[in-house]
C-alpha cells in the first residue's frame, strides 16, 4: 500500500509537471483528489489497516495529498496568470487613436467675464442686485442730476419708447432705485444691459453691457474709491497692475474721475493696444454727487459715497482679444466654444 | 474745440513742449483728442527771391532761375512755370526737402542743367485759395510781396509753426468752449500769469437811439440782449494773423466784420450777429417769439417755417434771425454795408436747443448757446468785438448801448469748511494750496477760520457745493495724491440675489449637458414675430416699440425669445456648424397696456435650441425634465402643444397643475425654412418666471432600501393612439406605493397585432420599505395594475 501511494504520488506529480493547460490540470484534480479519485481511493482503504498501521499510513497519505494539491494549486495559478497575461497582450489598444470627447457647453464670453467681476466684488462685500431695463425719465436722467435741458443728454443717444419712457442708458438708474430701498450703508453691484442709439459697427453696439457700482456710508472717501478700483484691477489684471485717475465729468458724481489701468498688453511701456501712452481707460467712476443722494432721501451731509461704471463688452474684448463687438452678437458656435 | 498754440500764447507764456502742455491740460480735466503738427509734412522750404531768369537752352518752356534764398551764394533752380517774373518771391523747396503732399526734393538734372530745388506751386504746398491768395494759380505760387525777407521758413509764412490742439470739453465746462476759458486753465495749470486782453475802444458820438429801438419781450428766454452800432463800416479783408485762426479752429473767413464776430466768438466763447442796418425794417429790432406760420429764409438760403415756441429776432416787419441760432438772410452783411447793429446775447439753453432740433439746424453759434453762455460774458465779448473792430480800421463805434436784461448777478457767495474738503477727498491738503488753487481759478477765496470763503464768478455756475470746490481743489492739485485706502466698516458678504443664484444653477446644468449660451439683441424687427405664425389676436403680438429705432429691425422689444433663437441657429446652420446646442436666459418685454405708458415687465424666460445628429425630440423632453425638476418635486403632465411655429405631431407642453411650464419639440419645418433651415431642428421655452417662485425642494436623506425588489414583465394590448404616459400613469397609480420604477422597453406594432392596436411592453419594480413583498402581495399589485391598465383601455397581450 505503500509502494503504492508512492507510485502514485509521482505519476500524479509527473502529470501536473506536464500539463499544458487548466483543463489538464482539472482532470489531474479529478483523477486523483476527487470523490472516485485515486488518492481518495487509497485513503478509504484506511479502513482495512491494523490500527497501529493506520495513523503512520494516514500520515503518509496525507502529506502525498497535500503535496499533490500544492503542485496543483501552483501549476493552475500559473496558468491563470499566463492565461490573464494573453488576454491583456491580446486586447492591446491603439492609445493615439481619437477619443470619444467629452463635451460641455460655454458660457457666454461675456458672462464669463461677469462672473469674474461678481466674484471680486461679491469678495469684497458687495451684493449683486438687478434693475430694469426700461426706464423713466426720472431714473435716467432726471434723479441722476441731469435736468430735462441739461447738454449731458447730448452725451447718450437715448432709445424712447414714450414721452417718459426710455430704454437705460446706463446702469446708474439702478443707482436711484437702490438708494431708494435701501438705507446705508450701501454697497452693491448691479450688471446689466444698456441701450444706446449707436450704429453698429466694429466698436459700437447699440446694445452693451455695464457692471454699476455704488457705496454710500458715513466717511467714504475718494481714497476708498481708488481703493476698491485697485482691489479690482490687481484681480483683473493682476497684481503689478497700476491704477490713475484722470479729472472727467459725469453729472451724478463730483468729483468725477476716468480711471485708467496700466496697459496690460505691454506692462506700461506703451503699444499699440494703448495707443502708446502705456495706459488703458477702463471706466468712469466719482464721488456720488450730492444732489443725487438727495434725491433718494439721503442726507449728503451725513452720508458720502462713490459710484463706477465699467463697461463690460470693452473688458470682454480687451480680454480676448476680440477685434470686432460683433462677434459677441453673432453666436457663431466656433466662435463660442472657445471661451 | 480747437485750439492752435500760437493763439494760446497771446494771453499765456506756453515755455513748455506741446505735448508735456497737453499733458497737463488732460490731468486738469481736459481731453486732449488730437495734436495737430501744421508744419510736420513741410522741411527746409523757403522764401525765395528770383534775382536772375534765363531760357534753358535745350527746352522752349524752362527757365534757369537764380534764386536768393538769404543764402551767401545764390541758388540754381530750373522752373517750367511761366508765371514767374525776376524779383518775384516765392516758395523755394531746397535741396533735401520734404513737401506736404509726401514729395523729396533733392538736387539733380533738368535736361544737362544743374537745378539745386524746386520752385512750389500752391498745390504742392496743399493750399487752396482761402489759406494763401494765389495758391490756386497754374504755376508758381507767388507770395505776397511783404511775405519775407529771403530765408524765411514757409511755414512761418504761413502760419504752419504751430499745432492745432482740439481739446474735449466736458459738459459742465461750458466756458472752456473758448480760447481764453483754455489759455485760463492752461494759466494755472503751468503755473503762469492769465494776459487776459482788457478791451477799450473810442466812441464817437450821436447815439444808439437815433439809430434804432431795440424791444425784449421775452427775458425770459432772453436773459440779456445787448446791442451796439457800428457806422462808417468799410468791409474789407482781415488780416493774416485774425484769418489764422479762424483757420486753425476749423472757420472759414469771409470778411472783417464776421470775422471779427466769429473770432470773438471762438476767443470768449461768447457768440455775435452782425446785421445790416439798412435791412432792418423800421430800424427796430424784437426778441420775441415767432408767430403761428411765420417764415425766415436762413444764411445758408433754406426757409424755415415756424412755432411759437421759437425765439426770433425780428425788425418791424419780420423774423431776421433766429435767436442764437442763425441769421437772416434778408439782414446779412454785405459788402456794401455801411451801418451795422451788433448783437451779443444770452438764450436760454434749452430754448436753442428744442429750436436747433426740431428745425435740423446746427451751429457754431447753436452749439455753445445749447451748452450756455455766461451772462456776464456778453458784455466783455461785445467790449472785445468793438475793440478789435477798432484796430482792425472797420468801423467807428456810436455811443451808446441798448442792454436788456432781467437783472445780472454778482459774483456767488460759497463757503467750504477744509476739513470737509479733505474729507471727502481723503486728504490732507492744506488750506493755504486750496486758497491758492482756487484763486488762480478766478473762484475769490479767502481762509477763514478753517472756512474756504469763495466768490464764484458767473461762468462758472456749475461750482455749487464742497463736492465741486473739491473737484476744483484736486484737479490741480493732482489725482497722483489719492491713494488707495481700505474702507472701513464691519465686513460682510456680498449676496446674490436669489434668482440669480437659480439662473446660475440652470446654466451650469445646461453647460454640463453640452449646451452653449447665446446672447442676442433685445429688440428685433418689426415683422419678426410673423415668421412664428402666431394668430392676429396672440398676446405676444402685443410688443413695446421704439420711437426712435436704429432702423426697423431693432425696432421691437421682443415678447419671446424663440425667433433669435430661430435667428441664431440659421446662423450656425448656414455657416455648415454640424450640431448646435444653444440656449439663452434673458428677459422679454411684456406691456401692460398699449400704447405703453408705463414700464413694461421684464419677465426672465429660457430658450433652448438644437438641431444635429445627436439631437431628437426625446433627447430636448430628457432636458426639458431636468431643468423642470431641478425646480420642484411635483409631478408634471405632458400633453400634445398646439402653436402654429411648432410641428403639430412632434411638440408638447409641460404642465405643473395648470401652468405651462414649457413648450417645447421640433420647429415646425416651414418656420424652419424661413431661417434657411432644411433639418428637423429643436427648440424649448421655459417659463422660468413660474419655475423662479417655485419653492426649492429641500433634500432630506431617504435609507436605502432594506428588502429585495421584485420586477414583473407586461406586455400590454391597447388601442395604437393610446398615450404612453396614460399607460405609465395606470401603472404607478395601480402600484401605488409599491411602486420603484416604471420602464418602457419595447413598443410593436405590425402583423402579430390586430390592425389599429400596438403593444406595449413595460417592467415594473416593485418594492416594499417594510418587508420581503410575497407572492399574494405581488399578485395583489398587479391586478390592480390591471384594473388600472383596463379603465384607459389596455389588457394584458395574450
Amino acid at each position: 500500500m505503500k509502494q503504492k501511494l508512492e507510485e502514485l504520488k509521482v505519476l500524479a506529480l509527473a502529470a501536473v509537471a506536464e500539463a499544458k493547460d487548466e483543463k489538464q490540470i482539472d482532470e489531474i484534480r479529478v483523477k486523483y483528489l476527487g470523490k472516485k479519485g485515486e488518492l481518495t481511493a487509497i485513503l478509504k482503504q484506511m479502513g482495512s489497516l491494523s490500527p497501529e498501521e493506520r495513523p503512520v499510513m494516514g500520515q503518509l497519505v496525507n502529506s502525498a495529498k497535500a503535496e499533490l494539491e500544492e503542485a496543483i494549486a501552483k501549476a493552475s495559478k500559473n496558468f491563470k496568470e499566463k492565461a490573464a497575461e494573453e488576454r491583456l497582450k491580446a486586447e492591446t489598444i491603439d492609445v493615439t487613436l481619437p477619443s470619444k470627447p467629452a463635451t460641455v457647453g460655454k458660457l457666454h464670453p461675456l458672462n464669463t467675464v461677469l462672473n469674474d467681476m461678481i466674484d471680486i466684488f461679491q469678495s469684497m462685500g458687495f451684493d449683486v442686485v438687478d434693475g430694469p431695463e426700461v426706464e423713466t425719465d426720472f431714473y435716467n436722467f432726471e434723479a441722476l442730476n441731469v435736468p430735462a435741458d441739461h447738454p449731458a443728454r447730448d452725451m447718450q443717444d437715448t432709445f424712447y419708447l414714450a414721452e417718459n419712457l426710455l430704454l437705460r442708458t446706463q446702469t446708474s438708474a439702478a443707482q436711484i432705485r437702490t438708494m431708494e430701498n435701501r438705507k446705508p450703508p450701501i454697497k452693491i453691484i448691479c450688471p446689466g444691459r444698456v441701450y444706446r442709439a449707436d450704429e453698429v459697427d466694429a466698436t459700437h453696439s447699440p446694445v452693451f453691457h455695464q457692471i454699476e457700482g455704488l457705496v454710500v456710508d458715513k466717511n467714504i472717501t475718494m481714497c476708498d474709491l481708488k481703493g476698491v478700483l485697485e482691489q479690482f484691477a490687481h484681480e483683473i489684471y493682476g497684481k503689478d497692475t497700476e491704477v490713475k485717475f484722470r479729472p472727467s465729468f459725469f453729472p451724478f458724481t463730483e468729483p468725477s474721475v476716468e480711471v485708467d489701468v496700466t496697459c496690460s498688453e505691454c506692462k506700461g511701456k506703451g503699444c499699440r493696444v494703448c495707443k502708446g501712452s502705456g495706459w488703458i481707460e477702463i471706466l468712469g467712476a466719482g464721488m456720488v454727487h450730492p444732489r443725487v443722494l438727495k434725491a433718494c432721501g439721503i442726507d449728503p451731509e451725513e452720508y458720502t459715497g462713490f459710484a463706477f461704471g465699467i463697461g463690460l463688452d470693452r473688458l470682454t474684448t480687451t480680454r480676448y482679444k476680440i477685434s470686432d463687438i460683433r462677434l459677441l452678437f453673432e453666436n457663431d458656435l466656433r466662435f463660442l466654444k472657445q471661451f | 474745440m480747437k485750439v492752435s498754440l500760437s493763439w494760446l500764447k497771446k494771453y499765456v507764456d506756453i515755455c513748455v513742449p506741446v505735448e508735456e502742455l497737453c499733458d497737463k491740460m488732460v490731468m486738469a480735466g481736459f481731453e486732449v483728442e488730437e495734436i495737430v503738427n501744421l508744419g510736420e509734412n513741410m522741411k527746409n522750404v523757403v522764401v525765395g527771391k528770383v534775382v536772375k531768369m534765363e531760357r534753358h537752352p535745350d527746352s522752349d518752356h524752362m527757365f534757369i532761375c537764380q534764386i536768393d534764398c538769404g543764402q551767401d551764394e545764390l541758388v540754381q533752380i530750373v522752373t517750367g512755370a511761366q508765371n514767374v517774373n525776376e524779383g518775384d518771391l516765392v516758395p523755394a523747396a531746397l535741396h533735401d526737402s520734404y513737401l506736404p503732399n509726401g514729395m523729396h526734393i533733392k538736387k539733380g538734372k533738368l535736361r544737362g542743367v544743374p537745378s539745386n530745388g524746386m520752385l512750389c506751386s500752391g498745390e504742392e504746398l496743399c493750399l487752396t485759395e482761402a489759406d494763401y491768395p494765389g495758391a490756386s494759380v497754374y504755376g508758381i505760387m507767388i507770395l505776397k510781396p511783404d511775405a519775407g525777407v529771403p530765408g524765411t521758413d514757409m511755414k512761418e509764412v504761413l502760419g504752419l509753426e504751430d499745432y492745432i490742439i482740439d481739446f474735449k470739453i466736458t459738459a459742465n465746462r461750458p466756458d472752456c468752449q473758448s480760447v481764453l476759458g483754455i489759455a485760463r486753465e492752461a494759466a494755472v495749470v503751468l503755473g503762469k500769469e492769465f494776459l487776459e486782453p482788457k478791451p477799450c475802444y473810442k466812441e464817437v458820438g450821436e447815439d444808439i437811439s437815433d439809430y434804432i429801438t431795440v424791444e425784449n419781450r421775452n427775458l425770459e428766454l432772453c436773459p440779456r440782449y445787448h446791442g451796439r452800432i457800428i457806422k462808417n463800416v468799410k468791409i474789407g479783408e482781415s488780416p493774416e494773423w485774425m484769418k489764422q485762426c479762424l483757420i486753425a479752429a476749423g472757420m472759414r473767413p469771409i470778411s472783417n466784420i464776421v470775422d471779427i464776430t466769429n473770432f470773438v466768438m471762438l476767443e470768449t466763447g461768447q457768440p455775435m450777429h452782425a446785421f445790416d442796418l439798412r435791412d432792418v425794417a423800421e430800424h427796430k429790432i424784437i426778441v420775441r417769439n415767432a408767430e403761428e406760420g411765420e417764415k425766415i429764409t436762413t444764411l445758408d438760403e433754406k426757409e424755415h417755417e415756424l412755432s411759437p415756441e421759437m425765439l426770433v429776432i425780428a425788425d418791424g416787419k419780420e423774423p431776421s434771425c433766429l435767436a442764437g441760432i442763425m441769421g437772416g438772410l434778408n439782414s446779412e452783411i454785405k459788402d456794401d454795408t455801411t451801418t451795422i447793429f451788433l448783437e451779443c446775447a444770452k438764450f436760454r439753453r434749452d430754448s436753442v436747443r428744442k429750436t436747433a432740433r426740431k428745425l435740423g439746424v446746427r451751429t457754431e453759434s447753436s452749439g455753445r448757446f445749447e451748452r450756455g453762455v455766461d451772462i456776464i460774458t456778453v458784455k466783455y465779448a461785445m467790449d472785445r468785438a468793438l475793440q478789435l473792430i477798432e484796430e482792425l480800421g472797420a468801423g467807428e463805434v456810436v455811443s451808446g448801448e441798448v442792454d436788456l436784461n432781467a437783472g445780472l448777478p454778482e459774483k456767488r457767495d460759497l463757503k467750504v469748511a477744509v476739513d470737509d474738503v479733505n474729507a471727502l477727498l481723503g486728504l490732507t491738503i492744506p488750506a493755504e494750496r486750496m486758497v491758492e488753487i482756487l484763486n488762480s481759478l478766478q473762484i475769490d477765496t479767502v481762509l477763514n477760520n478753517g472756512v474756504l470763503e469763495c466768490k464764484v464768478p458767473s461762468f462758472r455756475d456749475d461750482v455749487e457745493g464742497r463736492a465741486d470746490i473739491a473737484e476744483e481743489v484736486m484737479r490741480i492739485f493732482g489725482y497722483d495724491h489719492i491713494i488707495g485706502s481700505t474702507m472701513k466698516g464691519s465686513i460682510v458678504r456680498g449676496r446674490k440675489l436669489p434668482e440669480r443664484i437659480k439662473a446660475d444653477g440652470i446654466k451650469a446644468q445646461l453647460l454640463s449637458n453640452g449646451f452653449n449660451e447665446i446672447t442676442t439683441y433685445s429688440f428685433i424687427g418689426s415683422k419678426a414675430i410673423d415668421a412664428l405664425r402666431l394668430t392676429d389676436d396672440d398676446a405676444r403680438r402685443n410688443a413695446v416699440t421704439i420711437l426712435n429705432p436704429l432702423g426697423d429691425e431693432y425696432s421691437t422689444m421682443r415678447t419671446q425669445l424663440t425667433t433669435s433663437m430661430l435667428t441664431v441657429l440659421g446662423t450656425n446652420y448656414s455657416r455648415k456648424n454640424a450640431d448646435a446646442k444653444l440656449f439663452e436666459l434673458s428677459k422679454v418685454f411684456i406691456p401692460k397696456a398699449l400704447p405703453v405708458s408705463e414700464q413694461p415687465l421684464e419677465v426672465p424666460a429660457l430658450i433652448l435650441g438644437m438641431y444635429g445628429a445627436e439631437v431628437d425630440f426625446f433627447a430636448l423632453k430628457g432636458i426639458v425634465e431636468l431643468i423642470v425638476s431641478s425646480f420642484t418635486n411635483r409631478p408634471y403632465t405632458v400633453e400634445v402643444a398646439n402653436e402654429p411655429y411648432l410641428h403639430p405631431g412632434r411638440s408638447a407642453v409641460m404642465k405643473l397643475g395648470n401652468d405651462t411650464v414649457a413648450t417645447f419639440g421640433e420647429v415646425h419645418p416651414a418656420v424652419a425654412a424661413d431661417y434657411g433651415i432644411d433639418d428637423r431642428c429643436y427648440i424649448a421655452e421655459i417659463a422660468i418666471d413660474k419655475l423662479y417662485t417655485l419653492e426649492t425642494p429641500r433634500v432630506t436623506y431617504k435609507p436605502l432600501p432594506k428588502f429585495p425588489a421584485v420586477e414583473r414583465d407586461l406586455a400590454l394590448i391597447c388601442d395604437i393612439d393610446t398615450p404612453a404616459g396614460a399607460l405609465d400613469k395606470a401603472i404607478r397609480d395601480g402600484a401605488g406605493r409599491l411602486c420603484e420604477k416604471v420602464e418602457l422597453f419595447d413598443i410593436y406594432t405590425g402583423s402579430q397585432i390586430a390592425e389599429g392596436k400596438k403593444s406595449m411592453a413595460y417592467r415594473v419594480t416593485l418594492r416594499s420599505a417594510e418587508s420581503t413583498l410575497n407572492d399574494e402581495m405581488i399578485d395583489n399589485a398587479v391586478s390592480k395594475i390591471m384594473k388600472k391598465l383596463a379603465a384607459v383601455g389596455a389588457a394584458l397581450r395574450m
